[in-house]
Parts: structure tokens; C-alpha cells; sequence
């Protein structure tokens, strides 16, 4: 009786599973239908478009370990093309923007980027976040030649290799540029310091690392790492504390950067600390901060007062940039809530994506928007104060970024915008071109169609 | 230094493992049971102390609360859901306390969110130091480390010295004699699995203090809370104990002179030689149950 209980339903888990692919084969078949800028012209994949709209996906930590402050940059990207489609579009076209979440787990993203791609049948995937999250759905990605835009993840996996994912686009400055500047910076500005480094055990750490021995190897005393999910941190500070460190780099999350401020003020140990630009939002680390207030902790902020991080896009701290002034006016009609520096990152993002979309026209295909990407978004103003690096060589996302110093709730700049690339490639100063630009009146970029 | 600092962290979270290695124990002891559902709970009820001390509650009015909540859920957890499986097959109210785990969890994370929170703590957060020696010892992890040893007298009180202690011991050792005897036994196991949930409680308010919450936050604990109560033995309070610091202070080594991506698998390590090597734990005194 049993047996045969089991051999049904086993008979019945293959028929269900023979159906469902047998339906993803037939919505693969029809999506052209509705598809495309409906004329012969436009050869190539129109998954996701069509003559009204264009559908993208994303894949978010909204809960778990990494959501604090990651978890708001989808509303800011929503924000955003709340604003462009309320304007009307791109090309008559309205962007309809899916983001799920991932926690943060591998797993999970995997789950729901299929679901994204072989169920909801999105155009792209656009602002991906996370380094191992993302790795588990990069070569996916690229084997359904899905393009994958603006990863949220400064890992060099994205762009150093275009022939091994030619759908693949960075976005951010990678961690190896951002360690070469702030290892130049202390070569030259702090020459005397005993450096330890507080490194979180993947690439993020690992990056980061080689870019700062490339310039202050000799000056490095200890480096600790510790693996993310794990919260006590308290014997790898004890470690750069023995070890006379007085200036503590740390390629962290934004959670870590709370643990070890918290731990150090159990040791007692003050060095200088420097952290990496994911990690260092002072107003989120400060609310996580605040409650510590007993006399033990100075309260919220001012705990990181005086920190070094690197800036790559105009923040909340210039509310006179004419970046900040839009994201303020995007923000104040299609957001709820305070605006953060996480919100302005989403719409920093979504805007680097509508000027793809612009700069695609009309005929819009999944081909046809890498093939612009890699002719031409070098070229387009943004907010980033460094170009892209985007080219048929390098899918790199931005080339530079300038050190800066909290004051209270505010940064200051130490330094001009650097700009780099992987490798023994020279810093320099970067054209303040990229720097200066100012918005469009409208908010949306102006890019002309590439021929 | 370095050594010093990383034992002395090591002592304040093996006191944490301790109460929840004893959490673990009591229920073993009364009921067979090994209770995965412990790390959520005690996570439930150290987010309604935060609740309670973010509308403005004192820390020490939210602390009490937060036992007394734990108190209530341990009976309410035994008394509508534990006592209706079938517990001659072992394995099912363990399969249960897994599902109680998960739901919880989802529970919390729609309730409170799922995003970390600071915990406040009840005394300075800054280590003892003598000269220009910081020691890795706070006013918190002195209380931690008095407050788990006092639970630990007490309920070595109230299972020696009480008659409430010798039914219970009774009604643990063989319900049906006890019963005869005119022992409650039903009402002594929703008491037993209550104080359970009151020390699992005290361990989640103790990591919490002056840390970050989320509703996993406990879910490591549960792990080396449990290879600490293997360790030294599921039987015995004392073993427990001495179990959760040899975890807390070895576990610490290894994060910082090893690695601390080792620290699971050292956790697992020491759980598979006890189990090859002692399988009752450092501290058992029954003999081991034959099938």
C-alpha cells in the first residue's frame, strides 16, 4: 500500500516537473510577441519590452544581516523611475522595476533571479547587490544572455573580464582602486603610522588588501579577517590592539563597522580608523551606535567623528550639489521617509541605467543596450565624480574616487578625485569634468541616441 | 595581552553558552527532549524588552518582564504544543521544537523586522584597566558572569532543597511511580519546560547587552549552547556549565589565533570527539541508554 502511495506520488513529482518545462519553453517562445519596437528592424532579444514598457529585476538584501541601510537603496531606484516614468518615459517607454529579496544569501538569490528571468521574463537585471550573492548568479546571468547592469558590488568579478561575461557591467569603484588611493593617501600624508587592517574574509576584503599593499605593504603590522554572520569580533580587535596598530583600515560591511567600534571601546583602544566607502555611512552606524550612550559610549555619530572613508558620489553632506538638490526633489515627491545616502545610490544608479535606456533609442534589444553601453557610457554625465571605465576591454564601473574625513554628521574632502584602474595603473587626478557636471533641468539625462 | 583579552572575552560568552547549555538541560532532564526551539524563543523575548525599554521603560522593568514573558511562553509552548505529540518516538517533539524554530522566527521578523538593532546594556561598556592596560572585562561581563552563576545556585536549591525540587526530580526520573505517588506530573513538566524558557530568556538578554539584535542573532548560540551542553553532558547541570565555558573560551582561541571562519567547524569538532570519545559527556553519571 505504502509502496505504491510513493511510486504515485513519485510519478506525479515528474509529470509536474515535465509540465513546467514544458510551459517555461512555450512563454520563451511567445515573448517576442509582445516584444520590441515591433519592426523587422530591431533584430535581437526583446524579452521583457514592449512598445509601453520595459520590465527589469533586482535582487536585494531587504532582510537579514546585510539590510541595514542596502535595503533602502531599492526605494530610491523606485523613486527614481517613479520620477523618469511620471515624465513620461524613455522612448514612450515606462520602466517597471521588480526588486526581491535575496537576505543576503547565495542561495536565495539564485531562487529568485530565476524567478526573475525564467517566470517574470525581465529585460535586465539592474543593480544586483552583493559580491557572493551575486557570484552565484553571474554566469546564469550570462548564459541566458541576460543583460546584467550596474552590479551593487565593487568586486572585480564584474568587469576584468568582458569575453567571459561580455553581459556583465560594474558600477561602483572596485575595492583594489579604492585600497591603491587610501594606501597613496597614508604613503604620502601618514607615513608613520603602524597599519592594521580589519578585513571581511572575501573579496571584499582581499581587494581591498592588494590595492593597499601595493603602496604601504611595509607599514602594515597585522591584518585580521573575520567571516561575515559571525558577530563577535572581539578577538580579532584584541589581535590589532596587541599588535600597535594606530591606524585600523577596515574593508567591512556597515554592521561591522558598529561591532568594531563597540568592541574597541570594551579594549580601550583608539586608533585613527579608516573604512571602506560600503562601510562608513555615519548616519547609520551612528543610529546603530546610539543606544550605547551610558557614559561609556560618546553618542550616536560622534563616535565615528574624525573617520576616513573615500566618496565616489555627491552624498547628503553637500545638500547644495545640483545632484543632491534633484535626488532631494525626486525623493520629496516619490519617497517616504527620510532621504539617506543608500536612497541617493539607488537614484544615482537608476540614473546611469535611463541614460543606457536613452542612449539605446527606440530599437531597444538586449544586445543593442550592451553594445551602447560599451561604445559610449564612458561618456555620460552623471553624479559619479569619476567616469566609467565601461569599454569593449573593461566592463569596470567607475575609475576614481577622493579620500574624505568625517566632521560630526559631515565628510570633507582630503584629497581631489583620484582616478585609477586594476593593477600598477598610476593614480592621477581626475578631469574635474566628471566632477562638475549639474543635472539636466529635468532630471533626466540627456544622451544622445548612439548611432 | 592579547592572550588575556581573548580568554577574558572567552569567559563572558561561555557564560552566555552556560545558561543556554542549562536551558537545554532542564528540559533534557524533565522531559527527553532537546528544545531547538530555545534560541527563538529567548530571541522573542529579549525583543519585547527592547520594546519595553524603547517606550521609555526602565532596563531593569523591561529585564523582569522580558523572564516573565519567557516564564509564560515555556508553559504556553508545552502545555498547546509539546504535550499533544507523541513522545514514545523520540525524534518527533525535536522535529517540533525545528518547526517551532522556524515559525518564530518568521513570527519575529514580521512583528519586530528584521533589521539589527543596538541593545542597550545595563552597566558601562567600558573594560576594567589598570595603568594603560585595558582588560576585556566590562561591568556588563562581570554581571553576565554573577548573574548566571546565582540562576545556577539557585536552581541547584530548588532541585536539592525544595519539595517542589523532589517532584520534579521525581516526576524526571519515572512518571508513573511518580504518579502513583500523587505527584502532578503534568503540571510539573509545564513548570519544568517554564523555568527552561526563563533561563534561555536571561542567556538571550545577556548576549544581547550592549551588542546588536535581529532575529537571528541567537541562532549561533543555539548551536554552541547545545555542543556545551553535550559536552558536558545532558544530564547534568554543573556539566553544563563547565561545558558552556570550555565552548566560550575555546571558541575564542580559535577566532583569534586560528581563524574565524574556524569557529563552526571547531564548535563541530569538538561535538563528534565527545560524541567518539565520551559520548555521555564530561560530567554523566547515568550509564549510557542502551536501545
Amino acid at each position: 500500500m505504502k509502496r505504491t502511495t510513493i511510486r504515485a506520488a513519485a510519478a506525479t513529482s515528474v509529470a509536474a516537473l515535465i509540465l513546467a518545462g514544458c510551459g517555461a519553453g512555450g512563454r520563451d517562445g511567445d515573448s517576442g510577441d509582445g516584444g520590441g519596437g515591433g519592426d523587422a528592424a530591431a533584430e535581437g532579444d526583446t524579452t521583457g519590452i514592449t512598445d509601453t514598457t520595459i520590465k527589469i529585476g533586482d535582487h536585494k538584501p531587504l532582510t537579514g544581516v546585510a539590510a541595514p541601510g542596502y535595503s533602502e537603496i531599492s526605494t530610491g531606484a523606485q523613486a527614481y523611475y517613479d520620477w523618469v516614468n511620471e515624465a513620461g518615459g524613455i522612448h514612450g517607454r515606462t520602466i517597471e522595476y521588480n526588486v526581491k529579496d535575496d537576505g543576503y544569501n547565495p542561495t536565495n538569490t539564485s531562487k529568485v533571479v530565476d524567478e526573475l528571468v525564467l517566470k517574470d521574463e525581465v529585460f535586465a537585471i539592474v543593480g544586483g547587490l552583493g559580491t557572493p550573492t551575486h557570484s552565484a548568479v553571474v554566469d546564469f546571468l550570462n548564459q541566458e544572455e541576460v543583460p546584467d547592469l550596474m552590479v551593487s558590488s565593487g568586486a572585480q568579478l564584474w568587469g576584468n573580464d568582458p569575453e567571459k561575461r561580455p553581459w556583465t557591467f560594474g558600477w561602483q569603484p572596485d575595492y583594489e582602486i579604492e585600497g591603491k588611493i587610501m594606501g597613496q593617501y597614508i604613503k604620502e600624508n601618514m607615513p608613520d603610522a603602524k597599519v592594521g587592517l580589519f578585513l571581511q574574509g572575501d573579496e571584499l576584503g582581499a581587494d581591498g588588501e592588494k590595492g593597499l599593499r601595493m603602496y604601504i605593504d611595509d607599514q602594515i603590522v597585522e591584518s585580521v579577517e573575520y567571516a561575515s554572520g559571525n558577530t563577535d569580533v572581539g578577538p580579532q580587535i584584541s589581535k590589532l590592539k596587541a599588535s600597535g596598530a594606530d591606524l585600523v583600515i577596515g574593508f567591512n560591511t556597515p554592521s561591522y563597522t558598529a561591532l568594531s567600534q563597540l568592541v574597541s571601546m570594551k579594549l580601550g583602544y583608539d586608533p585613527q580608523w579608516m573604512y571602506t566607502n560600503v562601510g562608513s555611512d555615519v548616519n547609520l552606524v551612528g543610529s546603530l551606535l546610539a543606544k550605547f550612550s551610558d557614559g561609556s559610549v560618546k553618542d550616536g555619530s560622534s563616535a565615528l567623528d574624525g573617520m576616513m572613508t573615500t566618496e565616489y558620489i555627491p552624498g547628503l553632506d553637500t545638500p547644495d550639489d545640483p545632484w543632491v538638490k534633484l535626488w532631494q526633489e525626486v525623493w520629496d515627491k516619490h519617497g517616504e521617509g527620510e532621504l539617506t545616502n543608500y536612497r541617493i545610490f539607488g537614484m544615482s544608479q537608476a540614473y546611469a541605467f535611463v541614460s543606457a535606456l536613452q542612449a539605446s533609442g527606440e530599437d531597444l534589444t538586449r544586445e543593442r543596450i550592451v553594445e551602447v553601453i560599451e561604445k559610449d557610457g564612458a561618456n555620460w554625465p552623471g553624479p559619479g565624480l569619476a567616469p566609467f571605465r565601461w569599454s569593449e576591454e573593461s566592463h569596470l564601473g567607475m575609475s576614481g574616487m577622493a579620500m574624505s574625513q568625517t566632521k560630526g554628521e559631515d565628510y570633507e574632502n582630503l584629497t581631489e578625485v583620484l582616478v585609477t584602474d586594476l593593477g600598477d595603473a598610476e593614480i592621477t587626478e581626475g578631469d574635474t569634468a566628471a566632477a562638475e557636471d549639474a543635472p539636466p533641468e529635468n532630471g533626466i539625462p540627456d544622451v544622445a541616441v548612439v548611432e | 595581552m592579547q592572550l588575556i583579552n581573548t580568554i577574558l572575552g572567552g569567559l563572558s560568552l561561555g557564560m552566555v553558552y552556560a545558561a543556554f547549555a542549562l536551558a537545554l538541560v532542564l528540559i533534557w532532564q524533565s522531559t527527553r527532549i532537546v528544545n531547538f526551539a530555545q534560541a527563538p524563543m529567548a530571541m522573542v523575548t529579549t525583543f519585547i524588552a527592547l520594546t519595553l525599554i524603547e517606550s521609555g521603560m526602565n532596563y531593569w522593568v523591561a529585564f523582569v518582564a522580558a523572564l516573565v514573558a519567557g516564564f509564560v511562553l515555556g508553559a504556553l509552548v508545552e502545555r498547546l504544543i509539546i504535550r499533544y505529540v507523541d513522545h514514545d518516538n523520540h525524534i518527533n517533539p525535536v522535529i517540533l521544537t525545528l518547526g517551532l524554530f522556524i515559525v518564530l522566527h518568521a513570527v519575529a521578523a514580521v512583528i519586530f523586522g528584521s533589521n539589527f538593532q543596538s541593545f542597550p546594556a545595563p552597566f558601562g561598556l567600558t573594560g576594567f584597566s589598570v595603568g594603560d592596560t585595558t582588560f576585556n572585562l566590562t561591568p556588563t561581563s562581570v554581571f553576565t558572569i554573577l548573574i548566571v552563576i546565582a540562576v545556577m545556585a539557585l536552581l541547584r536549591l530548588l532541585f536539592l532543597k525544595t519539595d517542589l525540587g523532589l517532584t520534579m526530580r521525581a516526576a524526571a526520573f519515572n512518571q508513573e511511580v511518580a504518579r502513583i505517588l500523587g505527584v502532578r506530573v503534568n503540571r510539573t513538566l509545564t513548570l519544568g519546560w517554564a523555568l527552561a524558557s526563563v533561563v534561555g530568556s536571561l542567556s538571550g538578554l545577556l548576549i544581547a547587552a550592549g551588542g546588536l539584535v535581529h532575529p537571528s542573532y541567537m541562532d549561533g548560540v543555539v548551536v554552541y549552547g547545545f555542543v556545551a551542553a553535550v559536552l558536558g553532558g545532558l544530564d547534568s547541570p554543573a556539566g553544563a556549565v563547565v561545558g558552556g565555558l570550555l565552548m566560550g573560551v575555546t571558541l575564542s582561541l580559535v577566532s583569534g589565533y586560528l581563524g574565524s571562519g574556524l569557529v563552526p567547524l571547531a564548535a563541530l569538532i569538538v561535538l563528534v570527539v565527545v560524541l567518539l570519545v565520551r559520548p555521555g559527556g564530561l560530567f554523566s553519571t547515568s550509564t549510557e541508554r542502551t536501545v
